[in-house]
């Protein structure tokens, strides 16, 4: 426990010393404000179910940011040797590396905590969808950041790794879509991969164990093969 | 034959006596990366407290078999052990008695040396209370006084070296592990680590790499020379007058 302890405050001292971080919030919550002040202003509806579509989208675009450097630059730099050759497991250094990057994404995802608060001042919101929505952000930002550990887990350079790790975010997003081309029961599959297919059930307010699984499930299969590759040596 | 060339032939390459563990123990060690070989069937005993240089040029698998020792890489094939500790089977217990030093000295180049040197101390397992005072320990044995509270990125090549030592003795190690140790350095700081290894032998085991004759030849106690990932032989070096014939004859 105290080697996680260790590498966590390591891990999350390096990116907040970094301008990456600072650079990631600051867009995305100019981004955030923009669509929330212009929407709130036209519609006057007291939701904030189009936040959380926008903070899917851009954590699909800005996650990779941040993942991307987690093992690719210790890997360029060789300052995994170092890592690799202490008396610390593999799985700890993954779960680290994990719960950092993690907690940076829902430390951002928390700023928009204002937004709720606001409407909450202002208007009756219905708090239901806002709680569903915010724990259904914290499940995709738990996937993201696991598969984008991963792919950073595979290749020295950031650019690479952000590069697959957008992809591999985009081609679950759109499984869903493949489904139309595929014979049963490859079709029903391709709809069970979908990002999306999990994720809007629960910003509209209807949360089902089946969903919460398949975030969990996949965020552990991630790490587990993140785990095991760096265990390939 | 003499006698002292028979009692040399038995120092050289024959492990340890019977009672005694050997710091560092391969048998037949192999590391393969699909077709390519770039360790073969290593077979060789390291005492404790000696200094060890292995020889050859690049690619000849020094780098190989450091990591192997190290943890870094898994072999192929063949039983790798230290202090009679498995390095596959006892991984963790093997690593917490060595200190490794990499080719590239590599350091965290967001931390400051004191910081870096804190890091890998807790890292490594040593109790809170004793971080600060192994911290200063090896600041004062390698002398980075200087630069404890500069960037790690900001440090020269010497100093990058030493602190990339510091890090490995932090622990008070029984096994040392110096991959090519004077690379990059100017001739003064080449003789300060030379003179720093010398000091670390006895107290601890020190394996060292080098493709310069003359680092081995200055250092070590014994000498191996590897040439595409096999041991060629095994000489005590105070029995050798000249290491560049018997390198060129092997060779």
């Amino acid at each position: 426990m105290r080697t996680l302890r260790i590498l966590f405050t390591k891990e999350l001292n390096a990116t907040l010393t970094s301008p990456i971080g600072y650079t990631v919030a600051a867009v995305f919550l100019l981004v955030l404000g923009y669509t929330f002040s212009l929407t709130l202003f036209v519609t006057k509806v007291a939701n904030l179910q189009y936040i959380f579509h926008q903070m899917y989208v851009l954590s699909i675009l800005l996650v990779p940011v941040l993942t991307m450097r987690t093992f690719a630059e210790e890997r360029r730099s060789e300052t995994l040797e170092l890592l690799l050759t202490a008396p610390v497991s593999e799985l700890s250094v993954v779960v680290a590396k994990y719960a950092a990057t993690l907690t940076l994404v829902l430390g951002i995802f928390a700023l928009t905590l204002i937004y709720a608060a606001i409407l909450g001042r202002y208007g009756e919101p219905d708090w239901g969808p806002i709680y569903a929505g915010y724990l259904a952000l914290a499940l995709h930002a738990s996937l993201l950041v696991a598969v984008g550990l991963l792919m950073s887990s595979i290749t020295e350079s950031q650019v690479v790794a952000a590069a697959l790790s957008i992809g591999a975010f985009l081609m679950l997003w759109f499984a869903d879509s493949v489904s139309y081309l595929l014979p049963p029961p490859f079709d029903s599959f391709a709809i069970n991969l979908s990002l999306i297919g999990h994720f809007k059930p629960m910003v509209s307010g209807s949360v089902f164990l089946s969903d919460i699984g398949y975030f969990v499930t996949a965020s552990m299969l991630a790490l587990f093969l993140t785990t095991w590759g760096l265990a390939q040596r | 034959m003499t006698i002292s060339s028979i009692d040399a032939a038995l120092r050289d390459n024959a492990p340890t006596r019977a009672t005694e563990i050997p710091a560092i123990s391969a048998v037949g060690v192999s590391k393969r990366y699909g077709s390519v070989t770039a360790l073969d069937r290593l077979t060789l005993d390291i005492r404790r407290g000696e200094v060890f240089g292995l020889l050859g040029p690049n690619g000849s698998g020094k780098t190989t078999f450091m990591r192997l020792l190290a943890g870094y890489l898994l072999p192929s094939a063949g039983r790798l052990t230290v202090a009679g500790l498995d390095t596959v089977r006892d991984s963790l217990a093997v690593r917490r008695r060595i200190g490794y030093v990499p080719e590239s000295a590599p350091l965290y180049r967001q931390m400051r040396v004191g910081e870096f040197l804190a890091f890998m101390a807790r890292l490594r397992g040593l109790p809170e209370p004793a971080v600060a005072a192994a911290v200063e320990r090896v600041v004062d044995r390698l002398a980075l006084g200087a630069v404890v509270n500069k960037p790690t990125r900001a440090l020269s090549r010497g100093y990058r070296q030493r602190a990339a030592l510091a890090q490995a003795l932090i622990h008070d190690p029984d096994i040392l592990i110096l991959d090519e140790p004077t690379n990059g350095l100017d001739p003064r700081q080449i003789i300060e680590m030379r003179e720093l290894i010398r000091s670390l032998a006895g107290h601890h085991t020190v394996l060292m790499s080098s493709h310069v004759l003359s680092e081995v030849e200055k250092t070590s106690d014994r000498v191996a020379v590897m040439l595409d990932g096999r041991l060629l032989g095994v000489q005590v070096m105070a029995d050798t007058p000249d290491l560049e014939s018997w390198f060129l004859s092997l060779t």
